[in-house]
């Protein structure tokens, strides 16, 4: 008996190890030559598909979907003889331990890269496993600083940092309200509790006190259990600030232009920064007149360019609904990765990685130029623009260069 | 708030003559020393209340907030109240911690939505047919799945609930998609209180949940199906000797109960943007509240809603910058505390 064990041993260990060698990044095994003419290269999408989040995580997923589809329409991967894309979809639930286990079941099914993921929570736990494994990362939305602090090599990020993004905000509302000859005074802000609300509340609060506008008062909400906000306009409203900028997510976005509707403050303009309900395309049917001459500081998708008209008609086409910002992030962080394996001609995860370290890619985001990344990992060139809601749809307003129609301050909202 | 309802003996549980479905104390205390009690509690929650509002003045440094922070905290906390309605009395009488009540409710808000952006009715005509269908619906559920854990340990039923709360959400996704959704009511307005604002549709929410408390107590007080719920979740083997069919008792709560998430569904439609996890936002607050107010008790859950509401209201002022629910489980913790038995549950 023990013998036999024995035999049975011997021939399973090697079996096994090569069994690994299988399944382990091919960059461990070969370069270039193990992909065959015709064969697939996959990618992982890693998005909230159920949860509080599964709207845009579907949207993301899609968007991930058709630029995979463009891809290889267009003859997928030259360099790798016409190699195909295969997208592999994960669901994250919007839960970091889900999140961290779906990536390591996408690495493991062959991912030679990973976009993703749009909770900023759920992305600092997948950025690790993807440091780990040394397969790169390019996080489509997810604005929270610290996920790029950490020191990785393998992360990337398209879409702009909070940090960007709030003082980019606060130069906007200066520059506009000072355009319309009535200087933004003092500024109230309402923002959700989370690692996102205080990230944006910090950066633009130092950009807006170096631009003389004070600020006051800075109150803040849960926004997972929030369901009025009367009495923090109220408190907006006996404070006498001028302006509100706010920092949350859809529900809650569509709570404040009610609560602003009721409580009527004398405000000159209401002003997301990165917020999630006042540039959605559906923000002015839910909040109906209460949303209207709302402004929103964020990274958005830029209508002006035809590509992304196109874009824009062939998701109305194909999933009946109108494409978001963040479903063009993601087909943006595929093509950076397809980009990489072009240029790379090697389908390795540590090979790609070094690629999309240099990739300098047009964006279809309204950007300050093309996709390319910093030491740190971070889209060198990723800026948000400002919309506001006019007449009943959203539309770029600044900088020119990227407006649809011009700005209208004062925007008086509520009213 | 005086004991005229006859029953002495049951003055010790509580400030009011409680509704709780299974009341039974033992403890007889003459009148003169229960009214003496109430003057003494009475003059202690004013004493706290006036400290309360005039704090929140001090930190907010306006009378127009903190009467907006008052009202808005009562509009809100009807509406926590309603919700924790139906989930009180499954608890009360079926022993079931519901998970899927959030769920139940998420479902009552799409069935309004359908209704009212498919049929074209006005959303409170709605509740004609929400409230049937979810009483339906949770016959049928509490009959087919629950009704064979009862009596099972403990954990079956906790993990059946939440499994039906994860089929309701992922069918409501399924069908409806992800994207949020709103009910539009027309004619609502600001309406004006002490200088404070509230809308019209806030303020009805709050007039149904009243309605609703004042129903239930009804029902459960005044009929022949509520004296025999009332019976079965004092004691269940007694209720059965005397001839009351408990599986159909038990049927019949956790269909009201369900009917209840239904009607709060109906009236919070117009206020909150519906997605499939709306109901999520409402579960941990009504747990908390259902506890304050004293397991099974509904008048106790009417009341924790009101407290629950207005304290995460004030918190804002206290403390700005930090979570309301902060202040919440603070007073949660301290009324657990004092009472563990919650603020009108039975002592045991």
């Amino acid at each position: 008996m023990r013998k036999s064990w024995l035999v049975v041993l011997a021939c399973a260990v090697p079996m096994a190890l090569t069994g690994c060698g299988g399944s382990a990044p091919t960059g461990a095994t070969g370069g270039a030559s193990s992909v065959k003419a015709g064969g697939t290269i996959k990618i992982g999408s890693l998005h909230p598909l159920s949860g509080s989040s599964a709207a845009d995580g579907q949207q993301m997923d899609n968007g991930a979907k058709l630029a995979v589809e463009a891809i290889n329409k267009a003859g997928g991967i030259k360099s790798l003889k016409g190699s195909k894309l295969e997208l592999l979809s994960g669901d994250t639930q919007g839960k970091p331990e889900i999140g961290q286990s779906e990536a390591q079941r996408l690495i493991q099914a062959g991912a030679v890269a990973l976009v993703g993921t749009y909770q900023s929570a759920v992305t600092a736990n997948v950025s690790s496993v993807a440091e780990r494994n040394k397969v790169p990362l390019v996080i489509d939305i997810s604005a929270a600083d610290s996920i790029l602090k950490q020191g990785y090599k393998y992360t990337f990020r398209v879409q702009p940092s909070s940090t960007v993004l709030g003082t980019q905000g606060a130069q906007y509302l200066s520059d506009v309200t000072k355009a319309a000859g009535k200087p933004a005074k003092k500024v109230a802000i309402l923002h959700e509790q989370g690692p996102f609300g205080s990230g944006i509340r910090d950066a633009f609060e130092a950009k807006a006190k170096s631009l003389g506008i004070a600020i006051g008062p800075v109150i803040s909400y849960d926004a997972a259990s929030v369901s009025d906000l009367t009495t923090q306009i109220t408190a907006v409203k006996a404070s006498g600030a001028d302006v509100l900028m706010v920092a949350g997510y859809y529900a809650d976005g569509v709570l404040v232009a009610k609560a602003v509707k009721t409580v009527q403050p004398s405000l000159t303009a209401v002003m997301g920064v990165a917020d999630g309900a006042f540039d959605q395309p559906q923000f002015p049917k839910d909040a109906g007149k209460a949303g209207e001459g709302y402004f929103d500081a964020n990274y958005h998708a830029d209508m002006t360019k035809p590509a992304m008209q196109e874009l824009a008609k062939l998701y109305l086409a194909r999933y009946h609904d109108q494409i978001r910002t963040g479903a063009v992030l993601a087909y943006d962080s595929v093509r950076v990765i397809a980009d990489a394996l072009e240029r790379a001609g090697d389908s390795a995860p540590t090979k790609v990685r070094d690629a999309i370290a240099k990739v300098s890619l047009e964006s279809l985001i309204a950007q300050k130029g093309p996709i390319t990344f910093g030491d740190t990992g971070e889209n060198m060139n990723a800026t948000p623009i400002l919309m506001q809601v006019q007449g009943g749809v959203v539309k770029q307003v600044f900088p020119a260069d990227k407006a649809e129609s011009k700005p209208i301050f004062p925007a008086n909202p509520g009213r | 708030m005086s004991p005229t309802s006859g029953q002495p003996s049951r003055a010790s549980s509580g400030a009011s003559p409680d509704d709780d479905v299974a009341a039974h104390d033992h403890e007889v205390i003459s009148r003169g020393t229960t009214r003496r009690r109430y003057v003494q509690r009475g003059v202690i929650v004013l004493i706290l209340i006036v400290a309360a509002l005039a704090l929140a003045y001090m930190r907010s440094g306006s009378a127009v907030v903190v009467t907006q922070a008052v009202v808005t905290g009562i509009l809100t906390g009807g509406v926590y109240g309603l919700v924790a309605m139906g989930l009180t009395l499954i608890f009360g009488v079926l022993d079931i911690v519901n998970f899927a009540h959030g769920a139940f409710l998420a479902l009552a808000l799409f069935v309004t939505f359908w209704l009212v952006n498919t049929v074209g009715i006005h959303p409170y005509v709605a509740l004609a047919i929400t409230i049937p269908v979810m009483f339906g619906i949770g016959f049928m559920v509490q009959r087919g799945v629950l009704a064979r854990a009862i009596g099972k340990p403990l954990e079956n039923q906790l993990l059946i609930t939440l499994g039906i709360s994860l089929v309701i959400e992922n069918t409501l996704l399924l069908f409806f998609g992800g994207d949020p959704r709103s009910v539009a009511l027309h004619g609502d307005h600001a309406l004006h209180v002490f200088g404070a604002v509230a809308d019209l549709s806030r303020v009805l929410a709050f007039a149904g949940a009243l309605l609703l408390a004042g129903v239930l107590y009804l029902l459960l007080q005044r009929t022949r199906l509520g004296t025999a719920i009332r019976a079965v979740a004092t004691n269940d083997m007694g209720a059965q000797l005397v001839g009351i069919d408990t599986r159909l008792i038990y049927a019949l709560t956790f269909a009201i109960g369900t009917a209840c998430a239904g009607a709060a569904g109906t009236l919070v439609a117009p206020l909150v943007t519906i997605e499939p996890t709306s109901g999520d936002m409402f579960n941990i607050i009504a747990f908390v509240v259902v506890v304050l107010g004293g397991m099974g008790n509904v008048i106790g859950a009417l009341v924790g809603g009101l407290i629950i509401g207005v304290t995460e209201q004030l918190s804002g002022l206290y403390l700005p910058g930090q979570s309301p629910l902060l202040l919440v489980f603070i007073v949660f913790v301290l009324v657990l505390f004092l009472r563990p038995q919650g603020l009108f549950g039975r002592t045991s």
